[in-house]
């Protein structure tokens, strides 16, 4: 079930990022393997969500260089990162408001669309066949997340934990090679937690999404990864198994606040 | 049974029911389903073609004649046909709650003996291999929906599409086809046809054991009754299990050959009921409740224009629609005015609530509210009350169009011997008899009178129109200290007629006087409270809010004004009563899954409480552990206040109540 | 009393005494109101897709015109200068968001407010450099618009529709419908309903930001030249037209700021209920009402509806 080839998907090459004279992160570097779920774990301003944002392209590191798919890629935005197969859901929550849920998943399929804007107005010819086989996909992963409910309704009604389910469709609908999750289970009761575990062990497994997250919730983050880096302070201070970094020192100390 | 085609008249088994059906309307809809956001549809002929494959891999899998398979899930139509599929080998189907927690599905599989057992999706399937120690028995375990199953290596653990499709290649083979064919015609009426376990109101659940032609007898009996043709279309939504569904869409579309649609997900029902449209279409009492709770504060949040349209033409509606329902005589003008309601109103809003093309609506179960009952009636839903019981197949009694009341049952349904025997039980004889509880042969003899009929363990009467009315369990209605009869049941029902009230427990057989203890209603106290401007954080909070509890008190003391004003029940008033902390759920057993109280379970948690109403205290304190459907438990502890209430003195002349204060 | 019947009874007496004078009004109220319609959409998408208040619009419209109107002076046939115009209004939806968008971005809308303000003065500045700071009249004959009168023998009178302001009418019409449906339908629609609710979401499924506000600015661009040879010519071309841009002010007011639909119906009911006043109560102050009156429109109408036409209550969990 785990990937075990180390075919790497993407590498952070030491990098470092600041704000003004802030650092965020410094000098950090990891990789994350084709198929697996990885962590990105650390207390509370260790520069995880920073550290996604420079993954997509929200930020762009001062120094360092980030290699897709084995190559080093260039200053790009997070458009272009999407395009490149990388989808990410975020810490409190970036849905379309204002539309429902089938249309907020159905834009994760825009990149997907390629056909005649004339045609796709008219909704006719081989345009109507795209957007049908779209639609498609989109239902598909209403029913993967049971969320048939709320296909129809405008997902800033909803209660946290379901808009939480649906920005993960809309990540899956872009079908990504690399899924980037903030905090995916983040003010989620017991059991919203347990579903979107398995919501998030599926989409690895059987939709083949290389999955890297943060995640503050320790028991769920050993469960679900097959590796886990530590970040504090901006730093890298461990990167392994979980039940190695669970015993690791420093991991420890930066948890419990003994060393600070 | 003369506009929808023919339909089939001398089989005694659903198999040959189905086979039928796929000769006389081969192409009509039988079964629908939601699936990936589109409706899909199957014909007779294909659900025969299908039914026919899932048999012979049943076969195949060494199910014979006589032995029992269990089908465990929401509606849906692979489901269905498991069920007709065991029903053509001769083997009976067990359906089981889907709701149910691994315990109580243990006991009803074990109870059943079932060595298949065909579950809905993943759920169901951890729930029952969780438990798969407790079941010797059990040698495959089919599911319908294979999402999430792919990696499960269970012994046994198998798609019911990969054993279908194992049968179909072996029907290929005209012998084996022959065989199957020889299978389903020597399928007899009087076998067992399927077995129900009853929700276990009081104790265990029982498995009622009905036979193919007697089911089917009854179905006809009501089909032709409210003249359902092969036209009409019912939505499937209520639990499987349930003889309710089992009767109503089952049998009764299987006999009728209508089509039976299943919403795609229990949270969805609401929608598929609206595309659907069905034309015959039962629900509960609290159902029609929510529906309507929904309109009003719909109603509440539009505009001026639309609320004053809403309120003139319900006050119309209120006024003639009854009435017109009825076919009492009404004046033109009236009937102009409610033409013009129609248009405006009443059509829009059935159409609004999926009610629009229904002919026949039916309701039962508990008691409703008659205020509940006119507005449905009054915007002219034909919706009717039946009183009916597993052991009978569903209908004991049923209302017909012309005669519908809210405060009673109606007249024995088609072919039914009803009587009230001198204990004040209702008994009765009817064409959908059961045969008998599996595997308890003294609890059959028990239920069963030396004469043959069937004790309902209700009280009743039957009014001067000949309409049942039902009080309370016949062995529930107790006596107060001072000899004043306490009906608690009769009491519980007015106060759940408050949309504020979700359910209460009255208290009060051997004691001094009748206390309550009462569950909000979280819906509509929160709208409530939202305009009052109350804060609250939690359920517990909002509970305890004083401004509730005088909301609260001022339908108790309506209750017990209302009580005051029959001369049976004046002496049973409510005298205290406390709110309780949490909602009572049926994953801590507090309420059976068709959400009735289970009276042992609350008096054993929250017997503080009831000490406290008997005694003279302001307040009284809790503190129990509950256990959640998945293990977990938690801790409940909680102050509540009692509160006193005065009682009204007895009204001297019994004198015509009002609508409300009759009804039960 | 006399006044109250003034205002109450008399103006609608002879509105059922002469029906076709009524008819003729509300004719040119639409008219006018199709107008006002486009103006306000020009504003309305550029908001929804950038969260900027396009203070410029009115100068784009003359702008446009003017480019139009100008380009034809030096010689270009007018089917080449308009599709000259058109490259010209893209070439300045891409200046806009390379210059002034991108560099600006994250920045508070009241920097991007202001920066619409410089858009105005340099289009002004630049309009005038190169095509002259005097009135012009618009080519209608050259753009094959129709002129003359229809006259209709309806309500026992005579209604007098001009041939122009049909073509206005229909072009209005056919560009509201196509803007409608390209929006609702096409990838690119999507991803500017997508842009206009959420940027950080938007980007993430992978929608350019640069090429949704392009394609608005060009939109606009676009709406804003039919707007100008239009009011072009029911007057003359110069910079004293972009005043026609604040009557948009109130029916945004009206119609909220967010919402096509608004902007349409809020535009009609401001040019018809405009007119009307103006013609059946005008008198009663002396005439010349027309240019306040659709505040006094919008204003009594958000009395009564505060959501505006089209606006829904914000439904949003905190």
């Amino acid at each position: 079930m785990k990937a075990e080839t180390d075919d790497i998907l993407l590498a952070v090459e030491h990098v470092s990022l600041s704000f003004g004279g802030v650092r965020a992160i410094s000098d950090v570097s990891f990789d994350i393997r084709r198929g697996e779920i990885r962590a990105i774990i650390g207390p509370n301003g260790a520069g995880k969500t920073s550290m996604l944002n420079v993954v997509n392209g929200f930020y762009h590191p001062q120094k360092g260089a980030i290699r897709w798919r084995g190559r080093a890629r260039a200053r790009m935005k997070p458009y272009e990162a999407a395009a490149q197969g990388i989808a990410r859901t975020f810490q409190n929550v970036a849905l379309f408001k204002g539309m429902t849920t089938l249309d907020n998943i159905m834009t994760g399929r825009n990149l997907r669309m390629k056909r005649n804007l004339f045609w796709q107005a008219l909704r006719r010819g081989p345009a109507l066949d795209e957007e049908i086989a779209n639609r498609r996909v989109c239902e598909e992963i209403i029913d993967f997340l049971e969320i048939e409910h709320i296909r129809k309704t405008p997902v800033g009604a909803l209660p946290y934990g379901l808009q939480k389910r649906v920005e993960l469709g809309r990540a899956l609908a872009m079908e990504p090679e690399l899924l980037l999750l903030d905090e995916p289970m983040a003010g989620m009761n017991r059991e919203e937690k347990e579903d979107m575990s398995r919501f998030i062990v599926e989409a690895n497994r059987y939709r083949g999404a290389t999955i890297a997250l943060i995640e503050h919730d320790i028991g769920v983050v050993m469960d679900l990864s097959d590796r886990v880096v530590v970040l504090d302070y901006g730093r890298k201070i461990a990167d392994d198994v979980p039940d190695k970094v669970k015993s690791d020192g420093k991991v420890i100390g930066a948890y419990l606040g003994v060393s600070h | 049974m003369a506009t929808g085609g023919e339909s089939p008249e001398a089989e005694d088994t659903f198999a040959k029911l189905l086979r039928a059906h796929a000769t006389l309307r081969g192409t009509r809809p039988a079964f629908r389903h939601k699936d990936l956001g589109l409706w899909q549809t199957w014909t007779w002929a294909e659900v025969y073609d299908e039914t026919r494959a899932i048999a012979q891999g049943l076969i195949g899998l060494g199910l014979k004649r006589g032995a029992t398979i269990a089908i465990v899930g929401a509606n849906r139509p692979r489901l269905y046909w498991s069920i007709t599929a065991a029903q053509m080998i001769g083997a009976v189907p067990v359906p089981v709650y889907a709701d149910a927690v691994a315990d109580e599905i243990a006991a009803v599989l074990d109870h059943s003996e079932a060595t298949i057992i065909v579950a809905q999706d993943q759920e169901q399937v951890d729930k029952i291999l969780s438990v798969r120690d407790r079941l010797p028995r059990l040698a495959h375990l089919l599911y319908d929906e294979p999402r999430g199953l792919n990696e499960y290596a269970e012994r046994g653990l198998a798609a019911l599409a990969a054993i279908a499709a194992i049968g179909r290649a072996a029907l290929a083979d005209p012998a084996v086809a022959r065989d199957l064919d020889r299978l389903i015609d020597g399928g007899r009426g009087s076998d067992p046809s399927v077995i129900l376990y009853t929700s276990g109101t009081t104790g265990r659940s029982k498995g009622v054991v009905l036979s193919g032609e007697r089911s089917i007898g009854a179905a006809r009996c009501t089909v032709a009754f409210d003249r359902l043709t092969d036209q009409d279309e019912a939505l499937a939504y209520l639990p499987l299990a349930w003889v309710g569904d089992h009767y109503l869409n089952y049998a009764q579309g299987y006999v009728a050959g209508f089509c039976i649609a299943c919403p795609e997900s229990a949270e969805t029902a609401a929608n598929d009921l609206r595309e659907i449209g069905p034309t015959y279409h039962f629900a509960p009492p609290r159902a029609f409740e929510a529906l309507l709770t929904r309109v009003q504060i719909r109603m509440e949040d539009s505009g001026a224009v639309k609320r004053w349209l809403y309120r003139a033409f319900m006050d119309v509606a209120g006024r003639w629609g009854e009435k017109i329902a009825n076919g009492e005589p009404v004046p033109l003008n009236a009937r102009m005015a409610y033409r013009l309601g129609d248009l405006l109103i009443y059509a829009p809003l059935k159409n609004a609530l999926g009610l629009s093309r229904v002919r026949v609506a039916y309701t039962a179960g508990e008691a409703i509210g008659a205020d509940l009952f006119a507005f449905y009636r009054s915007i002219g839903l034909n919706l009717k009350q039946l009183y009916g019981q597993t052991e009978a197949f569903l209908f004991v009694t049923a209302q017909t169009d012309r005669a519908v009341r809210s405060d009673a049952v109606g007249p024995p349904a088609p072919n039914v011997e009803l009587r009230i025997a001198d204990s004040g039980e209702v008994q009765f004889k009817s064409p959908g008899m059961f045969v008998g509880y599996f595997r308890e042969d003294d609890k059959t003899r028990e239920t069963m009178t030396d004469d043959g009929y069937v004790k309902t363990g209700d009280a009743g009467f039957f009014d001067p129109d000949g309409q049942l009315k039902i009080i309370d369990r016949a062995k529930d209605v107790g006596r107060l200290s001072g000899g004043q009869l306490f009906a608690p049941k009769y009491i519980e029902n007015k106060l759940k007629f408050f949309p504020e009230i979700r359910e209460a427990v009255a208290i009060g057989d051997g004691r001094d006087f009748v206390a309550a203890m009462i569950n909000i209603e979280l819906a509509s106290v929160a709208n409530w409270a939202e305009r009052q401007a109350i804060a609250y954080a939690s359920y517990q909070e909002l509970a305890a809010n004083p401004r509730v509890y005088a909301m609260i008190e001022k339908r108790v003391d309506a209750v017990n004004r209302a009580l005051s004003l029959e001369p049976v029940m004046a002496g049973a008033q409510i005298r205290r009563f406390l709110i309780l902390p949490k909602e009572l759920d049926p994953d801590d057993g507090e309420l059976t899954r068709t959400q009735k109280v289970r009276r042992g379970v609350i008096a054993e948690r929250y017997a503080s409480l009831i000490v406290g109403l008997n005694s003279g205290a302001s307040e009284a304190s809790i503190s129990a552990e509950i256990t959640y459907e998945d293990g977990r438990k938690g801790k409940l502890e909680a102050t509540v206040r009692i509160v006193d209430l005065p009682p009204y003195p007895p009204a001297r002349a019994p004198r015509p109540p009002a609508r409300k204060a009759n009804a039960a | 009393m006399e006044l109250l019947r003034a205002v109450f009874v008399d103006p609608f007496a002879q509105m059922v005494a002469a029906p076709d004078l009524l008819a003729q009004t509300i004719w040119e109220g639409l008219v006018a109101g199709v107008l006002y319609s486009l103006i306000a959409l020009g504003f309305v998408l550029i908001y929804k897709a950038s969260g900027v208040f396009n203070f410029a619009q009115g100068i784009m419209m003359v702008f446009a015109a003017l480019t139009l109107v100008g380009l034809h002076e030096k010689g270009v046939p007018a089917w080449a200068a308009l599709i000259l115009t058109i490259a010209v209004m893209y070439a300045l939806a891409l200046a806009i968001e390379r210059l002034v968008l991108r560099p600006l971005v994250n920045q508070p809308d009241i920097i991007l407010l202001m920066a619409t303000f410089g858009i105005t003065y340099f289009l002004i500045g630049f309009g005038e450099l190169v095509f002259g700071g005097n009135p012009k009249s618009m080519i209608t004959k050259e753009l094959l618009l129709p002129d003359g009168a229809l006259d209709l023998h309806i309500l026992g009178g005579k209604v007098e529709l001009q041939k122009l302001d049909i073509a206005a009418a229909a072009i209005a019409l056919i560009m509201v419908v196509s803007l409608a449906t390209f929006f609702q339908r096409t990838r690119i629609g999507r991803a500017l309903r997508a842009v206009a609710d959420d940027h950080q979401a938007a980007l993430s499924v992978g929608i350019s930001l640069d090429q949704i506000w392009v394609i608005v600015w060009f939109t606009a661009g676009v709406v804003a030249l039919a707007t100008g040879i239009f009011w072009g010519a029911r007057s003359e071309v110069s910079f004293a037209l972009q005043v026609v841009a604040l009557k948009a002010l109130p029916v945004l007011i009206l119609g909220g700021l967010t919402s096509v639909p608004g902007a349409i119906v809020g535009g009609l009911i401001i040019g018809v209920g405009e007119k009307l006043g103006e013609f059946y109560w005008g008198p009663l102050l002396g005439g010349g009402i027309e240019s306040w009156l659709a505040y006094v429109i919008a204003l009594a109408f958000l009395l009564v509806r505060p959501q505006g036409l089209f606006g829904e209550r914000i439904i949003e969990r905190i």
